[in-house]
């Protein structure tokens, strides 16, 4: 269980005691305990509790035990989010602290087996395979093709660093950063930079922050 | 006073009229129990049934109704098979909107029909009362799924992102290219239905497995499987 708080520790503590099949339970610090800890005992069922967007811990674990089961508890609505710990094999991702008040049946169902993800929860993740599916066909638009370089570049604008800077950070010169530039903008069609970043975020070029 | 179901909320919310569905089925017995269905429903009436796709598409431009729900089985195939018409209802009616079809459906088709603009997907393998809400919320929300698992949904997503990546890795050329070596044509013949010379085409190749970091057209064939940009066999 990876969770600092006491109330959550509480919840699971009681559910597990009520659950057939359920020795006991290991508090960790952080994913990498709980994956130390998966060495010795792949077949434990690891609760993650995540505190802001990244869906790392459950890639950590999941990366450490391919048997073990998973359960995620977030405080946040984030489709994307639910789609990741999908696509890395979770078993039930709840909301918190709503998800908290049937968590032992939560718990039976994922020891039989079953992968529990709440109906709203689960719509949320579809609605972000909506938005990929549009990512894709966008994309298949731009001709020809973003080159890595110009994905450096690209990256580099969003964080609204200058010529000057991206062509140090690159090691290039500025012409050639410029270059570059005029050439994005005719790939993307946009003839500004806030545009150029604002159109690669809506393709899934980049990503922001 | 029974509750609404999904398909009269999305209607009333515009008109008090039905929601108007038209089927392309290429099973008959199946497509007769479609409309049935679909009639039993107060929200919805049936406004076309047709079996293939060409027909479909020439049909649905006499439709005088701007509230349409096309439903493509992925059954159809041929050159004018599921995602063809889901294509090509999208560019000549963007304001239809599409619900794929599919019979136990891989995860591949699902994503290809998706990629091509389905507004989303249903199996024909739920119950009957789920697949008519499907109908309903498909015309209110940006996606809808009903009938993959948790399991397929992940594969799905994991689908339109390879396709995602490699369009972006391929020039539009390349992926044309791909596409028609997929095909299994040699080198002259893909020259040949490009209208290029044959040189451009194995240079071409030769590009596109740099990229796709493979060594043989079988290699990069199968990733453009895998990402849905070829279709191999039909998904029923």
């Amino acid at each position: 269980m990876l969770s600092s708080h006491p109330v959550l520790q509480g919840v699971v503590r009681l559910a597990a005691e009520a659950t057939e099949g359920i020795e006991r339970i290991v508090l960790c610090d952080d994913a990498a305990d709980a994956a130390a800890h998966l060495v010795k005992e792949p077949t434990c069922i690891v609760v993650i509790e995540l505190d802001g967007g990244s869906v790392d811990p459950v890639r950590q674990v999941r990366a450490a035990g391919a048997d073990a089961r998973i359960i995620v508890l977030s405080n946040r609505i984030d489709g994307r989010q639910v789609l990741d710990a999908m696509r890395l094999g979770a078993d039930a991702f709840l909301p918190n602290p709503d998800g908290l008040r049937n968590f032992d049946e939560t718990l039976a169902r994922v020891v039989s087996g079953e992968r529990v993800f709440p109906p709203a929860l689960e719509a949320e993740a579809v609605l972000q395979v909506g938005r990929l599916a549009r990512q894709a066909r966008d994309r298949s638009d731009v001709a020809p093709s973003i080159t890595p370089r110009e994905l450096e570049i690209l990256a580099l604008l969003a964080e609204g660093l200058t010529t000057r800077q991206i062509a140090r950070g690159l090691d290039i010169s500025p012409r050639t950063v410029e270059n570059h530039v005029a050439k994005l903008y005719r790939k993307l069609e946009v003839g500004s930079r806030l545009q150029a970043v604002a159109r690669a975020a809506t393709l899934g070029l980049i990503e922001l922050r | 006073m029974s509750k609404k179901t999904p398909a009269q909320e999305a209607g009333s919310q515009a008109t008090k009229r039905r929601l108007g569905v038209v089927v392309v089925e290429p099973l008959s017995v199946v497509r007769a129990a479609l409309c049935r269905l679909i009639e039993d429903d107060p929200g919805l009436e049936v406004l076309l049934a047709v079996g293939e796709g060409a027909a479909a598409l020439d049909a649905i431009a006499r439709v005088r109704r701007t509230r349409v729900v096309v439903l493509v089985s992925l059954g159809l195939d041929g050159e004018h098979d599921g995602p063809w018409l889901i294509r090509s209802i999208r560019e000549r009616y963007p304001a239809y909107t599409l619900l794929a079809v599919g019979a136990n459906a891989d995860p591949t088709s699902i994503s290809r029909a998706l990629f091509m603009g389905a507004d989303g997907f249903v199996d024909k393998s739920v119950e009957p009362a789920a697949f008519l809400d499907a109908i309903g919320y498909v015309v209110e929300r940006d996606m809808v799924l009903a009938g993959p698992t948790v399991d397929t949904v992940g594969l799905i997503a994991d689908g339109l992102e390879r396709r995602r990546d490699l369009h972006a890795q391929l020039t539009r050329r390349e992926q044309e290219v791909l596409m028609v070596a997929a095909e299994g044509l040699t080198a002259r013949q893909i020259a040949q239905r490009l209208g290029v010379r044959e040189r451009t085409v194995t240079t071409h190749l030769g590009r596109i497995y740099g990229k796709l970091g493979v060594g043989s057209r079988l290699a990069a064939v199968r990733i453009a499987a895998r990402a849905g940009l070829v279709s191999v066999g039909t998904p029923e």
